[in-house]
């Protein structure tokens, strides 16, 4: 909670910047939140969730993907159509294998008694 | 065709950040850059209040051409730092003020002055609501599964029924932990409420969002007075060192401008300070 730690000695002061691992919190504001007097041009917006992802994604992938080793989004079946297929490989050879192995119990009884 | 000439005469496109009741500080303002590719930031004065604004670029801020550089992550996050950056510069100094979403255009000074004016009243009642309070983000998810390979011991049967009641088992854990994840993240909820004078709820972020495998179940902020803030900031480092709540992981972010809290829905306010007021008396 180093976070809130650092901010704590700073709270009566000033209005700090936010951390900036805080990034999905800066963009869930300033883009979805604050009063709306209108405006003069209307801008559509994607989903603002999707443009996050997408931002948190090329983040990921600039800087902090080497040096933490961060991949979570190629093994998340979600976004990357290869982790999709793996997991899919890996259901099915689980599911073989379980088959296989209540086959066997199936058959054993069986073949014991006769 | 219709003949405007390009160039420095060209009508640019003024954006505007912030309303306050004081001017903020010339000396800060000159200080901020906000958006890279526009002029200083400067204010209009209309009906008692301030707008902060910048003149920006048409060929950039247009609906057009700013939809699609939103669609981009880096221009996006550049676009939501640079709007930030003029929020906070129109606060500072205990300054109560309302924070405009990102893209707040208009074709000029007079229709900019034209929409504070015609919401004046409002935006004062809302200056005043949000005086000398800040904004604190915070995130409740369930704690991570101690470790997924402890849950299939090697050797413990291969048979499709010791399987079955192995899945079983896993799937009664992971409800059960889910439950007693969501309990404490309500409770986490009900003590960090007792330091704010409103609070909020925004939609949990998705796995995808966070990057994290165990789910967000709270996503909340919390309207604290600065008065309060230490008290607030101290439950809130309380909540996470004691590891009263194994269930869950606690994170936040704060004090910001409150942004969550800018919002015209006054009646549902006044009910709830009201209610508020009640309690503690």
């Amino acid at each position: 909670m180093t976070d809130v730690d650092h901010r704590y000695a700073e709270l009566d002061t000033e209005l700090c910047a936010p951390a900036s691992g805080s990034l999905a919190d800066l963009l869930e504001r300033v883009l979805d939140k604050g009063v709306v007097i209108a405006g003069d041009i209307k801008i559509d917006l994607l989903d603002i969730e999707l443009l996050t992802i997408r931002l948190r994604l090329f983040i990921a992938s600039v800087d902090t993907a080497k040096k933490a080793g961060i991949d979570w989004w190629e093994t998340d079946p979600a976004l990357s159509s290869r982790a999709a297929r793996d997991e899919l490989a890996e259901e099915n050879a689980r599911l073989r294998a379980q088959l296989d192995a209540l086959a066997e119990a199936a058959e054993e009884p069986t073949g014991a008694v006769r | 065709m219709s003949g405007r000439p390009a160039g420095p005469a060209a009508p640019g496109l003024v954006c505007a950040f912030a309303v306050t009741r004081t001017p903020p500080d010339p000396a800060v303002l000159a200080a901020t850059t906000g958006h890279e590719e526009g002029g200083p930031l400067r204010v209009l004065h209309t009906d008692g209040l301030c707008l902060l604004v910048q003149d920006v670029p048409t060929a950039l801020f247009d609906d057009e051409a700013l939809a699609e550089r939103l669609g981009r992550p880096d221009d996006l996050e550049r676009c939501a730092r640079a709007h930030h950056r003029g929020v906070e510069a129109a606060g500072g100094q205990g300054r109560s003020v309302v924070p405009l979403p990102l893209a707040t255009l208009y074709h000029g000074d007079r229709s900019a002055r034209q929409a504070v004016a015609s919401r004046a009243a409002e935006l004062g009642a809302l200056l005043a609501r949000l005086h000398g309070r800040t904004e604190w983000a915070v995130k409740v998810h369930a704690a991570e599964p101690a470790s997924r390979a402890a849950v299939t011991p090697a050797g413990a049967g291969t048979g499709g029924r010791a399987y079955l009641s192995r899945a079983s088992a896993r799937s009664r854990d992971r409800q059960d932990s889910h439950a007693k994840a969501l309990a404490e993240a309500e409770a986490v909820d009900a003590e960090l409420r007792r330091y704010a004078v409103a609070a909020t709820r925004h939609r949990p972020q998705s796995e995808r969002l966070t990057g994290r495998r165990s789910p967000q179940l709270l996503n909340c902020a919390y309207l604290v007075e600065d008065a309060e803030g230490a008290a607030f900031a101290r439950a809130l480092t309380g909540l996470t060192t004691d590891r009263a709540y194994p269930a869950v992981d606690i994170s936040a972010s704060g004090p910001w401008i409150p942004y969550s809290f800018a919002r015209w829905d006054e009646e549902s306010w006044a009910r709830r300070e009201h209610t508020r007021q009640e309690v503690r008396s």
